[in-house]
C-alpha cells in the first residue's frame, strides 16, 4: 500500500493528475454546454421555420381550395413547397410519393384530424429524419401536412459533437503537458535540494542552494543553507580540534622522545627494575608518536588539506624500496614480468607509508612475516591496473569484519584480536584514505595460495612505461 | 676539535631535552630561546651547525635563517610543523640546508647533523681544479670562481656543484643527488634538490632564468655543462 502510494502519488504524479483531470473535467463541461446550446438553437430555428412554412402553405392551400375545390392535385402541385400532404374530403393527396398518409404516425393523425389541433412531430421516413407539421384547414374542412427534412440538422449536430470531442481531447492533452511542465518546475527546487544534500553527504561541505526570489522556496533554501553552514562549521570545528590537539601534543612528545633517548643511552647504568620501566617507556613513547602522527595526518585528510606531490614511479622498484624502508626490510618482493614495466602516478612518500603500514599490520597481527607481490590482474596490461599484495600468516580476517578494519579505531572483535599492544587503530584507516586519494582501492581477502592468513590488496591505476 | 651546535627553540623543555640528546653524541650545544637571541648568540660564538625552529616568537625562523646566511655558510637544519606545506620550500629558500618535521626522533636529528658535517668538509677531490667555461671550481680550497671572481656558496651548494662537476655532462637524477649530497635514500624529499639547484643558479649563472651551466634535463634530473 505504501509503495503503491509512493509510485502513483508522488508529488510529480499528483500535480500531473490534478492538471489532467482538471482540464478533462473543464473541457467536457464546456463541450457539453456548447453542444446543448448549439443543439437547442439549431432545432428551434429549424422548427420555427418549418411551422412558419407549413402555416404559409396551409393558408395558400385553403385559399386555393375555396376557389377550385375539385382540382386538388393541381392545388398541391402549385404550392411549390416540397413534400406536402393533404387530407381533403376523405382522400389523401401527396406532393411526393414517399410521403403518403401511411408514413404519418397515428398520434399525429389523431391530434390533427380528430382533435383539430396544429401539431408538430419528428420521426423517420426511409431512414431520413423529418419534421412533420400538421395544420387543420378549418374553413374548407381538411388537414394539411408538410414534411421538412431534419437530417441536415442531425448531421450538423453530429459534426459539432465530433469537433467538441476532438477539442476536449486536445485540451486535456494540453492540460497534461502543462501539468508535466509545472510538475517538473515544482520538483526542480526539490531536485536541486536533493543533489545539494548528496554533495554535502559526499563531503563537499561548501555546497549551498542558490538564492531564489520565490517566497515559497526561500524558506526551504534558507533553512537548507543554514543547516549546511552549521554542519560545515561543526565538521570544521571537529577537524580543527583534532588538528589542534595533535599539534599541541607534539611539543611534549618532542621532549619525551629526546629525554627517553638520553635515558636509553644510559640503560646499562640502571638497576634492573628501572631498565624494565624504561623499556616500557621507550616502546610507548614510540607508539604515542606514531599515533600523534597518524592523527595529524587524518585531520589533514578531514580538512582536505592533503596535497599530493605526484610523480611517475616504476611500481616494482618503488615497492622494493618501500619494503626495504619498512619494519620488515628483508621481506622479499615478487614482481611479475607483466608488472615490471608498469608505472604508477603517486606521492612516493605517502605511498611508501601505505606499504609500511600494511607491512607493520602483517608483522603485528599476521605472524611476524609477510610476503609482498606486485602483479597485473590476470596478466592483462590493458586493464590499466596494478595490484600490490601484502600476505601474512595470521588468523585472517573474518568476512564480516573486512570493511570494518579500515575504519578509524575499529572496535569489536577485530580490535580485540588485532588491537594488540602496538596497533594504534589508525594505520589501516590511513591506508584507505591514501589509496583513495591515489584513485585506487584497498581491500582484504583470503591468501591466494589457500593457506591460513590474510591478503591485503592495493589496486592502483597504472600504465606501461613507454 | 669539538663540534658546536646552536639550537634555537622557544620551548624550554624541548630545548633542554634536545641539548641532552645532542650532548650524548659528543657535541657542544648552545641554546637560544628566540630569533633575536639566536642572532646575538651566533655572532658571539659561531656554530658548526644551526638548528632553527621555524615557529619562533619575534624574529621568526625564516628571518633568522636569512640573517645568518648574510654572514655565514654554516649548515642550517630547520624544524617545521608539517612536510607538505609551503614552509619547507620557504625555509629552504631562506637558506636552510635540510629540514625535519616535529616531532622528530633525536637519532634522526643527529643523523642529519652528521650528514651535514660530512658535507661541510668536502671529500677527496679527483681533480684539484675543474673548469666549466667561465666557472672555475677548486675543491681543495672550497672555492668557486666565475670570471675570476670568487662566489659565496654555502657548503651544501658547494657539495652539490662538486657532485655535478665530478662527471661533467652526465645526468644526475634527484635520487642520486639526494643520496650523494644529503645522505637520503629513495624517500628523500626532491624539493631539497630543486630549491638548492635554484639557489645555486642565482649564484653561478649570469642569468638564472636561462641557466647555461646547471641544466635541467626534463624527467631525468640535472647536469653540469661548460
Amino acid at each position: 500500500m505504501r509503495s503503491w502510494r509512493r509510485v502513483f502519488f508522488g508529488l510529480r504524479s499528483r500535480i500531473l493528475l490534478t492538471f489532467g483531470l482538471g482540464s478533462l473535467g473543464l473541457s467536457v463541461f464546456l463541450a457539453l454546454a456548447t453542444y446543448s446550446f448549439t443543439r437547442s438553437n439549431l432545432v428551434d430555428v429549424r422548427e420555427s421555420n418549418a411551422i412558419e412554412q407549413a402555416y404559409d402553405s396551409a393558408r395558400r392551400v385553403g385559399v386555393d381550395l375555396r376557389s377550385t375545390p375539385a382540382n386538388v392535385q393541381s392545388v398541391i402541385d402549385r404550392l411549390g413547397s416540397s413534400r406536402p400532404l393533404l387530407f381533403y374530403r376523405g382522400t389523401w393527396t401527396a406532393g411526393d410519393a414517399r410521403f403518403s398518409s401511411g408514413q404519418v404516425p397515428d398520434a399525429l393523425l389523431t391530434a390533427v384530424i380528430d382533435e383539430s389541433r396544429p401539431t408538430m412531430m419528428r420521426f423517420s421516413v426511409d431512414d431520413e429524419l423529418v419534421l412533420a407539421v400538421g395544420v387543420p384547414l378549418e374553413e374548407v374542412g381538411g388537414v394539411y401536412f408538410e414534411f421538412a427534412s431534419f437530417d441536415d440538422v442531425q448531421s450538423t449536430l453530429r459534426s459539432v459533437g465530433f469537433a467538441l470531442i476532438f477539442a476536449t481531447g486536445i485540451t486535456t492533452l494540453v492540460g497534461i503537458v502543462l501539468g508535466a511542465i509545472s510538475a517538473s518546475r515544482a520538483v526542480r527546487p526539490l531536485t536541486a535540494a536533493s543533489q545539494a544534500a548528496q554533495a554535502l553527504a559526499g563531503g563537499r561541505l561548501d555546497t549551498r542552494l542558490e538564492a531564489t526570489d520565490d517566497p515559497d522556496l526561500e524558506a526551504l533554501t534558507r533553512s537548507f543553507n543554514d543547516m549546511a553552514t552549521a554542519l560545515q562549521e561543526r565538521v570544521e570545528r571537529d577537524a580543527r580540534f583534532t588538528s589542534d590537539v595533535s599539534h599541541e601534543l607534539r611539543s611534549p612528545l618532542m621532549t619525551l622522545s629526546a629525554s627517553v633517548e638520553v635515558m636509553k643511552a644510559r640503560r646499562e647504568e640502571m638497576p634492573e627494575r628501572a631498565q624494565a620501566a624504561l623499556d616500557l617507556l621507550v616502546a610507548d613513547v614510540a607508539r604515542f608518536q606514531g599515533l600523534v602522527e597518524d592523527l595529524l595526518e587524518i585531520s589533514r585528510f578531514d580538512a582536505g588539506a592533503i596535497r599530493l606531490n605526484e610523480e611517475e614511479l616504476l611500481v616494482g622498484e618503488f615497492v622494493r624500496q618501500a619494503v626495504a624502508a619498512s619494519s620488515l626490510a628483508r621481506t622479499p618482493v615478487a614482481v611479475s614480468p607483466a608488472a615490471d614495466p608498469m608505472i604508477i602516478k603517486g606521492d612516493r612518500r605517502r605511498l611508501a607509508r601505505v606499504i609500511a603500514n600494511l607491512v607493520d599490520n602483517g608483522r603485528i597481527h599476521g605472524g611476524a612475516e609477510v610476503e609482498v607481490a606486485v602483479f597485473v590482474p590476470d596478466d592483462d596490461a590493458s586493464t590499466g591496473l596494478v595490484w600490490i599484495t601484502v600476505e601474512d600468516h595470521g588468523p585472517g580476517v573474518p568476512t564480516e569484519e573486512r570493511t570494518l578494519i579500515f575504519e578509524r579505531f575499529a572496535r569489536g572483535g577485530v580490535a580485540g584480536r588485532r588491537g594488540g599492544s602496538e596497533g594504534a587503530g589508525l594505520g589501516l584507516a590511513l591506508v584507505d584514505e591514501h589509496v583513495k586519494l591515489h584513485r585506487g582501492r584497498v581491500w582484504v581477502e583470503n591468501r591466494h595460495d589457500g593457506s591460513e592468513g590474510s591478503c591485503f590488496v592495493i589496486e592502483l591505476p597504472a600504465e606501461v612505461l613507454r | 676539535m669539538t663540534t658546536r651546535i646552536l639550537a634555537v627553540e622557544d620551548d624550554e623543555r624541548i630545548r633542554t631535552a634536545v641539548r641532552l640528546a645532542l650532548e650524548d653524541e659528543g657535541w657542544v650545544v648552545d641554546e637560544a630561546a628566540s630569533g633575536e637571541e639566536g642572532v646575538i648568540q651566533f655572532a658571539r660564538q659561531p656554530a658548526d651547525v644551526v638548528l632553527i625552529d621555524i615557529m619562533l616568537p619575534g624574529i621568526d625562523g625564516f628571518e633568522l635563517c636569512r640573517s645568518i646566511r648574510r654572514t655565514s655558510d654554516v649548515p642550517i637544519v630547520m624544524v617545521t610543523a608539517r612536510a607538505d606545506t609551503h614552509d619547507v620550500v620557504a625555509g629552504l629558500e631562506a637558506g636552510a640546508d635540510d629540514y625535519l618535521t616535529k616531532p622528530f626522533a633525536p637519532k634522526e636529528l643527529s643523523a642529519r647533523i652528521r650528514a651535514l658535517l660530512r658535507r661541510a668538509r668536502p671529500a677527496n677531490p679527483a681533480h684539484p681544479r675543474l673548469v666549466f667555461g667561465d666557472l672555475e671550481i677548486i675543491p681543495d680550497e672550497g672555492k668557486v670562481l666565475r670570471a675570476g671572481e670568487e662566489l659565496h656558496l654555502t657548503k651544501t651548494e658547494f657539495r652539490l656543484l662538486c657532485e655535478l662537476a665530478q662527471n661533467p655532462g652526465r645526468v644526475f637524477s634527484r635520487e642520486q643527488l639526494l643520496d650523494h649530497v644529503w645522505g637520503y635514500g629513495y624517500f628523500g624529499d626532491g624539493r631539497l634538490v630543486d630549491v638548492h639547484i635554484r639557489r645555486l643558479r642565482t649564484k653561478v649563472e649570469a642569468d638564472a632564468a636561462n641557466p647555461r651551466h646547471v641544466v635541467t634535463v626534463r624527467g631525468l634530473g640535472y647536469r653540469l655543462q661548460p
